[in-house]
């Protein structure tokens, strides 16, 4: 399912997650360019959940919808909860924590094309 | 290093790689019980369960008040105890699991995260456990 379009939010992901790796090592905490690089992928993971749904909804033959639905909410929830969880954090945990997320990002994308293409 | 908090710093790391796994455990095991659970129950309330600890164990790890670590441990504890287990057991008897969990060969499928993870999690509670007479 939406190959190119899966990519690029896998790529821009990683680079958000290095950019997080390079701020952990500086014992840095995430800066405003950061948040920008947050908000775009978040914008590209909504219109993943919209496409991925509309795709769903498309669909006749049978596969594992609700895992796919819930792989798709899940994506698109993650990074926000992680900004919440983060929002009191002043340490460089803070961009420790969006490191995981960042890196778990590209892995449930991963999921929702592996349970698209499985029947 | 003054940060005795069980849920700032490193520990809100941890409790975001509890969560994750929280929320990956739940969302496996409530689509294999609900569209397949004739086919293997035994291994799907397994994922249930291994759900419901890692829940029980983010909400605790980030209250973090002196029950919920009790909590904590305990529920760290039987994670600890509960990859060890299915980590041997679907090794021995592979046939019993047919379908993974989040513990089957120790949580290979997931780079090994889930037999460290409950190591870590006890050394962080020790780390941070209440100085006495605070």
């Amino acid at each position: 399912m939406t190959g190119p379009y899966a990519t690029v939010v896998i790529v821009a992901s990683l680079l958000l997650a290095l950019w997080c790796g390079v701020l952990l090592i500086a014992n840095r905490p995430p800066n405003r360019p950061l948040w920008v690089g947050l908000g775009l992928l978040e914008a590209l993971l909504i219109g993943f959940l919209g496409w991925g749904l509309a795709s769903m909804l498309a669909r006749t033959t049978d596969f594992a919808r609700l895992e796919f639905a819930l792989y798709l909410l899940g994506v698109a929830a993650i990074v926000p909860l992680a900004g919440w969880w983060i929002r009191a954090e002043k340490s460089r945990a803070a961009a420790a924590v969006l490191l995981v997320v960042l890196l778990v990002v590209p892995v449930m994308v991963v999921r929702v094309q592996q349970v698209w293409a499985s029947v | 290093m003054s940060e005795r908090k069980v849920n700032a710093g490193f520990g809100r790391v941890l409790i975001v790689i509890y969560a994750v796994f929280a929320l990956a455990a739940s969302a496996r095991s409530f689509s294999q019980i609900v569209t397949r659970f004739d086919e293997a129950p035994v291994a799907y309330l397994l994922s249930a369960l291994a759900a419901l600890i890692y829940i029980v164990a983010t909400i605790a790890l980030a209250r973090g008040d002196r029950t919920s670590r009790t909590v904590a441990t305990v529920a760290i504890g039987i994670e600890l105890g509960g990859v060890l287990t299915v980590g041997v057991a679907s090794l021995l008897a592979p046939e019993a699991f047919p379908s993974a969990s989040v513990w089957s060969g120790f949580g290979s499928g997931y780079l090994f995260i889930p037999l460290v993870l409950p190591i870590v999690g006890l050394w962080w509670l020790h780390r941070t456990r209440p100085m006495p007479g605070s």
